[in-house]
């Protein structure tokens, strides 16, 4: 500020006529995964925005072509690392449709209460990081106790909180541990709870409502055009979610709602996350009834599954079905396909070309949150500053998906 | 041309060859393990077998069995075609075979895959053979399914020294029988058999005697298991880790086409095995041959020396020109080898034909043993090579050896390690200066005053013109190892230091100008020291 | 799946399809690369198709072929839940001219994929509103994702960037992007008065 006892008048003060150029990230505490966004502002509001990623880019795509296919699940892990559980089933789902293979029931359902766990993990980060952003610091802790609960799941059933590489071409690495089912029941029972005492927290507070109502809006349709999928696309109004559209898996024979919003805010993309996760909820309560506690959880077939290990060293046969499959690799057959799942960022497929012998050719992933973000100018343009931050964090666009 | 369908794909053959011959020449692969394309048929695995369809108007031949019907829970008598061995089966014009599309022989196959693997040991971790192992490959091809055998496995004497250089396995043994005819037909040496019965078979020396002819190596290699090792080779390289060149064996005259296998990650060289080479060595090597390999790393030269003295790169070379300014061109003799390949020898030869120096001679590893199967007396792989390129002019050691004793020589520019006569070392430490190319120590390096490291035939790509005149390529497999270089390279960087102008600049113009001349130089003597062999080995078609 | 859409396809632009499959239940187009704008309006527009998503647009580098690189779009009709696969071939052996039309007009998301596209391979896409490396930065030699990009390359180390009003973009500049209103207070012993200064002085980059 120029000094009190200036004659303003008199002063030469040079106003400044062009828009200001701010930089915001990569390194910023409100850029969820290092993305850079330079803003021309005037004043307050964003005349122009250009939204550079690529900061967490660590090359995957090319990585998988050099080992064998089982080696992509612990890339598969890092893209969304929110809710890796979620991309080892999409990757092993589109390697046993290049296959021709069906894991059995069994599998199926753990499939699924782990990729629904993952969901859950994926937007309590979600919300409770934009809680936070707003000020709100009490909620995003207990999302984050909730999400430790998760994590210890994942730790019990496959013996890493985050990053696990639990998932397989046919199967997965270990069948659920004893106390699986009522491990889950009791963490998710503590959510929903959990959940409930957030909304009341949230809900009523009339600052949360005011920065996220009618922030951050984008229509229907250029959500469509741009590709979006998942929670962003249902909070704009489009009901499409590949579990319902397309089910894999025995989500066709699971009773569950898809949350829509109608005014496709932050708002709505806030809601539509905590009424997801109660959709899970419901979704992994029906697959803990349905799932078998004994029978196979891998596919029979010695050219995908490894053996078991005391067949490994005490018969030739295993020792020999071992050998081949570490040192060469599971031979998935020559061509393409494309294989998809929902995550928790909407649409996310594989698209796997394949040459017949055990290296992959091209592994492709189709990161929903990349589009998401391809989004972000048209979302913040015409915006304030300040709805930067809680609109940036609805998009929920994770580093490692976006990137690769 | 007639022809025979497999598995409604249509395969061309000549009178007299059998389904799997036919089969392997289109490059279409029936399994198999006792059958080897240089060998006679032994049909005892009964991999191959395939069923035949019937000629038109004939019923198929059937056989009666029992089978076991999961339905009923009891063997019930059925009727199956009888499969022929592909090995044995003559092919005929329009016949019908089924080896994949055929259920019967696919359940043969698995079949015959369970009982080779019933006694076998658990052994694969420990096993050379492993990652290029028959019974590896057929298991996840063919059977993909556990034994139903819940005994003991049958244990047999393992690690049996064979001879100096095989070490054998009964219990890995699928009795083949391939060693033992590598050892009747290949060596001309029926020293392996097989004694016992049933599963108590077991491979074993004539008693009395070793496995010490000079195919011992070619046991190993056609064996199809880890039974049969080599003691040379076992226990230091996985195969996986191993790359592959396309060399050419630099042991003898002959020239066998060899593999050289490598390890990319620390360059070294482990084993040779033979390339197929149906003009020179059909499918075999020697003995000597397969372990010339550990020449490559023994007793090398790697830095340049000066008087014994290793010393930079810069210094070796300034000595070099030195020397070879202070003498005279007249005075000036170069000293080609047979060792080396076409590429370092035009590349010397240049270089004195630059400098004006007119006394050429040659010389090379001294003769020794020769058989009429593969090996040749004469050790060096290029003396045909060197007499071509020097229009027969390069004269012999003996002569080298009176031009030093005449003082006609100042300054002589050897390539090479080693000498015909070693008797003569003597005379090469007289008055002349010598500047040696050489990659191992030997008779020329020592008595030079200055040594600069070449490369070894391993570490450049090399033409070799064998005893049949053949001009054959061998790759380069490791990079060159210590301050060495191709010695073309050496001559290369002479040149510079001396101002002279080569016809070359590029590996690859030298390369082409050491190929085979359009029209062979008439002046080609053939060589005089080596004898072409009396009977071709076997494996003809 | 869904041969109706291959039909379709084949009846409007019958040569303009090379080739097409359904393996694996993923129907697949291949197109010639004069015509992949054509189509993919096509299929936006008509009301049979109404391919109202463009979901993904990638690559495959086949060295060994000629052309070499396969662009390959995957299309998903939201109304109607059908998916294809088109996939047209571009670029000459040496990777110098690999082009095709852009299609960002048509979908909103085919800007940034044809972008990453373009980082990763070097396929240009005429047409294009905003063609820059999106991934990658501007500076980086080559396109990764080819299969001659041997994976241990490593890029040269390069110099801070010289862009223009660096100094006026936080946190560089010392003015934070404000020229006015700062003052500076010089607390010398020699007992000057400049602490009364009479006006703030605009510091500029010329000064530093």
């Amino acid at each position: 500020m120029e000094p009190l006892d200036q004659d303003l008048d008199a002063s030469e003060l040079e106003l400044p006529t062009e828009p200001m150029l701010l930089n915001v990230g990569p390194a910023h505490p409100a850029m969820h995964g290092t993305v850079r966004i330079v803003m021309e502002l005037s004043g307050e509001v964003i005349e122009r925005c250009d939204v550079q990623v690529g900061y967490l880019h660590r090359g995957f795509e090319k990585m998988c072509e050099r080992g064998n296919w089982t080696q992509v699940f612990p890339y598969a892990d890092r893209l969304n690392y929110v809710s890796p559980m979620l991309n080892n089933v999409g990757f092993s789902l589109a390697c046993e449709k290049l296959l021709g293979v069906t894991v059995p029931e069994r599998c199926q359902w753990y499939r699924m209460i782990l990729g629904e766990m993952a969901r859950i993990s994926d937007h309590l980060t979600c919300d409770g990081a934009m809680a936070m952003e707003l000020g709100a610091f009490t909620p995003f802790l207990w999302m984050i106790k909730c999400r430790e609960m998760v994590w210890e799941v994942m730790e019990e059933e496959t013996g890493a909180r985050m990053t696990h590489s639990f998932g397989r071409i046919g199967g997965m690495a270990a069948p659920p541990t004893d106390g699986f089912k009522d491990h889950v029941r009791a963490v998710v029972a503590h959510i929903m709870q959990v959940l409930g005492e957030v909304e009341r927290l949230l809900l009523g507070n009339r600052i949360f409502l005011d920065r996220l109502e009618n922030v951050g809006v984008i229509s229907a349709e250029d959500a469509i055009s741009l590709g979006w999928t998942g929670p962003c696309l249902r909070a704009a109004g489009v009901p499409y979610d590949v579990r319902k559209a397309h089910p894999y898996m025995k989500y066709g024979e699971v009773d569950f709602d898809v949350p829509v919003g109608t005014n496709s805010d932050s708002f709505d993309r806030f809601m539509v996350r905590i009424a997801e996760m109660r959709q899970s909820a419901r979704i992994i309560e029906q697959c803990l009834e349905r799932m078998p506690d004994s029978g196979p959880v891998n596919v029979d077939d010695p050219r995908i599954i490894l053996p078991p290990k005391n067949e490994v060293y005490n018969t030739i046969e295993g020792t020999i079905q071992h050998f081949k499959i570490v040192m060469e690799g599971v031979k998935l057959p020559a061509g393409e396909v494309y294989g998809y799942t929902e995550a928790g960022n909407g649409e996310f497929g594989f698209y796997l070309v394949s040459d017949g012998s055990g290296t992959p050719y091209r592994v492709r992933i189709r990161p929903p949150c990349f589009l998401v973000t391809a989004g972000l100018e048209r979302v913040i343009t015409g915006q304030m500053m300040a709805d930067v931050v809680p609109s940036f964090g609805s998009l929920n666009m994770i580093g490692g998906e976006c990137d690769r | 041309m007639p022809s025979f369908k497999l598995d409604d794909k249509e395969i061309p053959f000549e009178p007299g060859d059998t389904i799997i011959r036919a089969a392997h020449r289109a490059g279409v692969d029936v399994p198999h393990y006792c059958w080897h394309p240089g060998l006679s048929v032994a049909a005892n695995c009964r991999m191959c077998l395939v069923e035949l369809m019937p000629p038109p108007g004939r019923p198929a031949m059937m056989l009666d069995v029992l089978s076991w019907d999961d339905l009923h829970q009891t063997y019930l008598p059925q009727k199956k075609p009888k499969l022929q061995p592909a090995c044995q089966q003559a092919a005929a014009d329009g016949m019908v075979v089924k080896s994949q599309t055929s259920e019967h022989a696919v359940r043969a196959r698995s079949a015959v895959q369970e009982l080779l693997l019933l006694n076998h040991p658990v052994d694969c971790p420990i096993c050379d053979q492993a990652g290029e192992c028959r019974l590896q490959d057929y298991w996840l091809e063919h059977q993909a399914s556990k034994k139903r055998m819940r005994d003991e496995p049958v244990h047999k004497p393992k690690g049996v020294v064979f001879g100096p250089t095989i070490v054998y396995d009964a219990e890995r043994c699928i009795m083949c029988t391939r060693c033992v005819r590598v050892s009747a037909e290949l060596a001309k040496d029926p020293v392996l058999s097989m004694r016992e019965r049933g599963n108590l078979n077991e491979i074993t020396v004539a008693p009395g005697r070793q496995l010490d002819h000079n195919y011992t190596l070619m046991t190993e290699y056609v064996c199809p298991v880890g039974a049969l090792t080599s003691s040379d080779f076992r226990f230091k390289a996985r195969v996986w880790f191993l790359r592959s060149a396309r060399t050419t064996c630099v042991g003898c005259a002959t020239g066998c086409s060899s593999f050289t296998d490598f390890d990319p990650r620390n360059q070294h060289v482990y084993r040779y095995r033979p390339r197929e080479n149906m003009a020179v060595n059909k499918y075999w090597m020697c003995d000597e041959g397969m372990l010339d390999y550990q020449r490559i790393h023994q007793n090398r030269v790697l830095e340049p020396r000066l008087k014994g003295e290793d010393v930079s790169d810069a210094a070796a070379l300034a000595r070099a020109a030195e020397i070879i300014q202070a003498s005279a061109p007249q005075k000036t003799a170069i000293l080609l080898s047979a060792q080396h390949s076409n590429e370092d020898n035009l590349a010397l030869l240049d270089l004195g034909r630059a400098i004006g120096a007119l006394q050429i001679f040659y010389t090379g590893r001294p003769p020794g043993k020769g058989d009429d199967i593969l090996m040749s007396e004469d050790k060096n792989p290029n003396r045909a090579g060197v007499l071509a390129l020097s229009g027969g002019r390069a004269k012999p050691l003996a002569d080298l050896a009176a031009a030093l004793k005449e003082g006609k020589i100042g300054a002589l520019i050897a390539l090479g390690s080693a000498i015909e006569n070693p008797n003569q070392a003597a005379a090469l430490s007289g008055s002349a200066q010598i500047v040696a190319l050489s990659s191992h120590h030997g008779p020329i390096a020592d008595a030079a005053a200055v040594v600069l490291p070449a490369s070894s035939w391993a570490e450049a790509d090399g033409t070799f013109v064998n005893r049949l005149g053949l001009y054959q390529e061998s790759d380069r497999a490791i990079v060159p190892q210590g301050h060495s270089r191709p010695a073309f390279r050496w001559v290369q960087e002479l040149a510079k230091r001396l101002g002279l102008a080569l016809p070359w600049s590029k590996a690859a113009e030298l390369r082409a100008l050491s190929q085979a001349p359009a029209t062979p130089s008439p002046s080609v003597a053939p060589p005089a020291a080596s004898s072409p062999p009396s009977a071709s080995p076997p494996g003809g078609e | 799946m869904s041969q109706a859409l291959i039909e379709l396809v084949k009846q409007s632009f019958p040569d303009a399809v090379l080739e097409s499959h359904s393996q694996l239940g993923d129907d697949t187009l291949v197109l010639a690369p004069g015509r992949w704008k054509e189509v993919c309006r096509f299929l936006k527009d008509h009301e049979q198709s109404s391919m109202n998503m463009l979901i993904d647009l990638t690559a495959v580098d086949f060295p060994n072929r000629e052309p070499r690189f396969e662009v390959v779009a995957h299309l998903y009709s939201l109304d109607r839940g059908h998916r294809l696969r088109l996939k047209t071939r571009v670029g000459d052996r040496d990777g110098e001219t690999v082009e095709l039309d852009t299609i960002a007009d048509l979908w909103g998301s085919a800007n940034w994929l044809e972008r990453e596209c373009y980082d990763l391979f070097g396929v240009t896409f005429v047409g294009h509103p905003d063609l820059r490396r999106i991934l990658l930065y501007p500076e980086f030699d080559g396109h990764p994702l080819r299969k001659d990009y041997p994976a241990e390359r490593i890029q040269p180390l390069l110099q801070y960037r010289d862009e223009p009003n660096i100094n006026k973009v936080a946190p560089f500049g010392p003015d934070e992007g404000m020229p006015f209103g700062r003052q500076t207070h010089k607390f010398g012993i020699e007992g000057e008065d400049d602490h009364l200064a009479p006006r703030p002085r605009v510091i500029t980059p010329a000064d530093n």
